[in-house]
């Protein structure tokens, strides 16, 4: 009995090594051909490097995505979330150097994700609704630190370029691999994940084999907000600025990583998620990078592509499994 | 004389205005396998609902061990060696079989904050392998398993507590005639190790022939307790309903009748893993019967031929209608209905009304002229199959989530016979119903054979084939094995050796 269990266990790890070897092979041939169309300019190497910084932060909210769904809940209110945990980035990075830039962002985008939680935990407030109002309520938060671009904002939102390493190859290649082995063992490995996932799968099971509902969420909570506070962080140290939104439009910073999480989510079946999620946002930014060469106006023909993506990775996503979505 | 392992005294408890258990006086002894049996909401499962702490007690008193248990959690029932394999619950569906063996638990394979899968599977593998249970395989998610491998999963669940007190809701009927059989030989083994178990089933002389006494419920109380060994089927019946229920509701004759119209016709159909090479015709008026071991596929051919699964060749060709049907859509407007097992999610919207439930397959039929659906159309038909049916239930417009297991039952067949069916495709149709509702359901398969509607019967339940059926479709590892007719050799042995 043990010895067919072992064997198809091997089995499946190799089919999942065949599938990715070949998800690879694929998108090395479609980069090639791309780059006979576009004279040789995709893969040079200072595309590709922009390609794969573009790609770092919205990986790690794509991560935090999810262990969101994993539980079942939904959080619009990332989008604020990242603008305010940037702003953080930004105003402790500018007066303690380093350690500001990080601690500033991950305590900021931490706190405010656990905040979140704490309130879809304690309420029957569907979380999407609830992050909606959150989501307004940070992005009135920002304005206010930021006034506007004619005003002195009450917080620096310009971090020094001396600061922009993290956002840099080979740092965050570095941090990208850490995330990764720390997610993947968190989401995978630890009876933390596992009970998150359950809690998705069957509140009412989960609850009936002593698994702590509030704590679960809480620890949503936590690693979401570790994760979307990285990303505050990378993205700040790359892009050095970060602008303020109103109106719900922080709802776009979470756009690529949702396409992102809901590819990752229809490749799951092939590949572990947490692994699918670096490969299918360089495929998201590569495409955006793409049409950028062809001449596809950004902001609005760009957007018509990221929206359909999202609505097609999403009915992808939901074949055969329930509720991807919630 | 053993010593009682759990007593109870004075249980209460409501739910609103019912009064689901009453007074409960209940006393199981070390090493004892106890049924359980009521009508569907006599509060059987209330009351073990309760011992597994899924409930709590509004009064009265449980002693476990001779020391006082008041269960907050099922967590406290599991420190106190009780796991249950409960009705309403189940399992994870989007974690493997491994995890869900140990979900909640997983802390114990746990080293330097990560869990050793390789460790937990060993485990559960251990476990399927003392309790001798058929093993799916580990690292599948048991949402794509069938509800047998999702109950057998649940069960191993239960046992790896090592329980001293194991409560089976209902497991058997979601089991089939060879993992029932390795289920009554676990509850022997449990037995001469002296743990306890408390069983619920509707099947009465199963329960008379596994336990060694019977409590039977009747309106949230206690009527009555019995030595399973001196007592009878109709005298259970007889205390559950509080009147004579004759034991013979199957059809009275031997022959096999129906009309020479074929209405459907199946024609080679293979679905890739499930099916292969499948082709029989049923006729106006016939009760086509299909039996067959686990992952025969019996259950796969109500799914093919309802349009649920995508074949990979042949044809379902309904004959009444003159059209191949390739989806469910074309099946439900030409009056084809389908009664899954799985009622809760496959069939019911359990959160919807019983209104809405008994509306759903006859949306067409209820529209207004404007093309509107009618709610007074609604109304009423809900209103005459609640009576007709007689549903157990406050109104309506109660949600059927709180209804009792033969309840939704009753609206799942129901609905269906509200229409003007060709063929009814009906999969295990009595699994989880008291005597009385099975009673209530063969009289309307025969009723509808009557009727000339032409009767797909999926069942893992022998003696209903061999009661209900004019042919008999043996199968086995997703082929036809054999068809047995009812003029013929129609009994259980001779259809045993075949399914083996």
């Amino acid at each position: 009995m043990q010895k067919t269990l072992s064997v198809k266990k091997d089995e499946k790890r190799q089919n999942s090594a065949l599938y990715l070897a070949l998800f690879i092979a694929i998108i090395v041939f479609i980069s090639f051909v791309v780059n006979i169309f576009t004279d040789g300019m995709f893969l040079e190497a200072k595309n590709l490097q922009v390609i794969f910084s573009n790609s770092v932060y919205p990986t790690f909210i794509a991560w935090g995505f999810c262990f969101l769904f994993a539980c079942g809940y939904t959080d619009l209110s990332v989008g604020g979330v990242v603008v305010l945990g940037s702003f953080a980035s930004c105003a402790f990075g500018n007066l303690f150097g380093y350690p500001g830039v990080i601690l500033g962002g991950l305590i900021v985008g931490t706190l405010l994700i656990f905040i979140d939680f704490v309130i879809f935990a304690y309420t029957r407030i569907p979380s999407w609704i609830a992050s909606i109002s959150l989501a307004l309520i940070y992005e009135a938060i920002a304005i206010f630190l930021r006034i506007n671009k004619f005003t002195k904002p009450h917080v620096d939102t310009e971090l020094s370029k001396s600061f922009n390493a993290i956002g840099q190859l080979p740092i965050n290649l570095v941090l990208l691999i850490v995330g990764f082995i720390i997610v993947y063992f968190v989401y995978n490995r630890t009876s933390v994940g596992l009970n998150i996932r359950a809690i998705g799968g069957n509140k009412e099971v989960s609850r009936s084999l002593g698994i702590n509902i509030l704590n679960t969420l809480l620890s949503v909570g936590l690693i979401c907000g570790l994760l979307i506070g990285t990303s505050s962080v990378i993205q700040q140290s790359y892009n050095l600025k970060t602008f303020s939104m109103s109106g719900l439009t922080s709802l776009q910073l979470i756009f690529k990583p949702l396409a992102i999480a809901l590819l990752a989510q229809i490749m799951q079946k092939w590949i572990n998620i947490i692994v699918a999620v670096p490969f299918c946002s360089l495929i998201i930014y590569g495409v955006f990078n793409i049409m950028t060469f062809f001449g596809v106006p950004s902001g609005t023909l760009q957007d018509v592509f990221l929206g359909a993506f999202v609505i097609a990775f999403g009915i992808g996503g939901q074949r055969g499994v329930k509720e991807v979505v919630k | 004389m053993k010593e009682p392992i759990l007593e109870i005294r004075g249980l209460n408890k409501r739910f609103g205005p019912t009064h689901a258990n009453k007074n409960i006086d209940f006393t199981l002894y070390q090493g004892e396998i106890r049924g359980l049996i009521g009508e569907n909401g006599s509060g059987k499962s209330t009351l073990i609902s309760q011992i597994a702490g899924v409930y709590s007690p509004d009064s009265g008193e449980m002693r476990i061990r001779g020391e006082k248990y008041c269960p907050q959690s099922p967590l406290d029932a599991y420190k106190q060696k009780i796991s249950m394999v409960l009705q309403e619950l189940g399992v994870v569906g989007n974690l493997p079989v491994g995890v869900n063996v140990f979900l909640g638990r997983t802390g114990q394979f746990t080293k330097n904050g990560v869990v050793s899968l390789k460790a937990l599977n060993r485990a559960v593998a251990e476990q399927f392998e003392k309790w001798e249970l058929p093993m799916p395989p580990l690292n599948s998610l048991t949402g794509n398993m069938m509800i047998e491998t999702r109950k057998i999963v649940e069960l191993a669940r239960a046992l790896s507590v090592d329980p001293d007190i194991i409560l089976l809701d209902e497991i058997t009927q979601s089991l089939s005639l060879n993992n029932r059989r390795k289920l009554y030989e676990l509850l022997q083994k449990l037995k001469s190790m002296g743990r306890s178990v408390i069983i619920i089933t509707h099947d009465v002389e199963e329960l008379i022939e596994i336990t060694d006494t019977i409590t039977v419920l009747r309106d949230g109380e206690v009527v009555g307790n019995v030595v399973s060994a001196n007592t009878t089927p109709d005298e259970v019946k007889r205390m559950m309903v509080g009147r004579d229920i004759s034991g013979d509701y199957y059809r009275a004759d031997k022959k096999a009748q129906y009309d020479d119209e074929v209405v459907l016709s199946v024609k080679n159909l293979t679905v890739a893993g499930e099916l292969e090479d499948i082709s029989f015709d049923v006729h106006a008026g016939e009760i086509l019967g299909f039996c067959g071991l686990s992952d025969s596929g019996i259950h796969s051919v109500a799914k093919a031929v309802f349009g649920l699964s995508r074949a990979s060749g042949g044809s379902v060709y309904l004959a009444a209608k003159d059209l191949y049907i390739k989806n469910p859509m074309q099946a439900l407007i030409n009056n084809v209905g389908y009664v899954p097992k799985d009622r809760d999610s496959e069939a019911l919207m359990v959160n919807a009304s019983v209104r809405e439930n008994f509306a759903l397959p006859s949306l067409g039929e209820l529209t207004g002229p404007l093309g509107f659906v009618s709610p007074k159309n609604m109304k009423k038909l809900a209103s005459e199959m609640v009576s007709k049916l007689s549903v157990k239930c406050e109104d309506i417009f109660q949600p059927v989530s709180s209804l009792s297991g033969g309840n939704k039952q009753k609206i799942n067949l129901g609905r269906w016979l509200a229409k003007d069916l060709k063929l009814l495709i009906l999969d295990c149709p009595t699994r989880g119903v008291d005597v009385g509702v099975k009673a209530y359901i063969y009289s309307l398969m025969k009723e509808a054979k009557k009727n000339k509607i032409a009767i797909l019967l999926i069942s893992d339940e022998l003696t209903e084939i061999i009661g209900m059926a004019d042919r008999l479709i043996v199968m086995k590892d997703g082929r036809m094995t054999k068809t047995i007719s009812r003029d013929g050799d129609f009994t259980e042995q001779a259809v045993i050796e075949v399914m083996i």
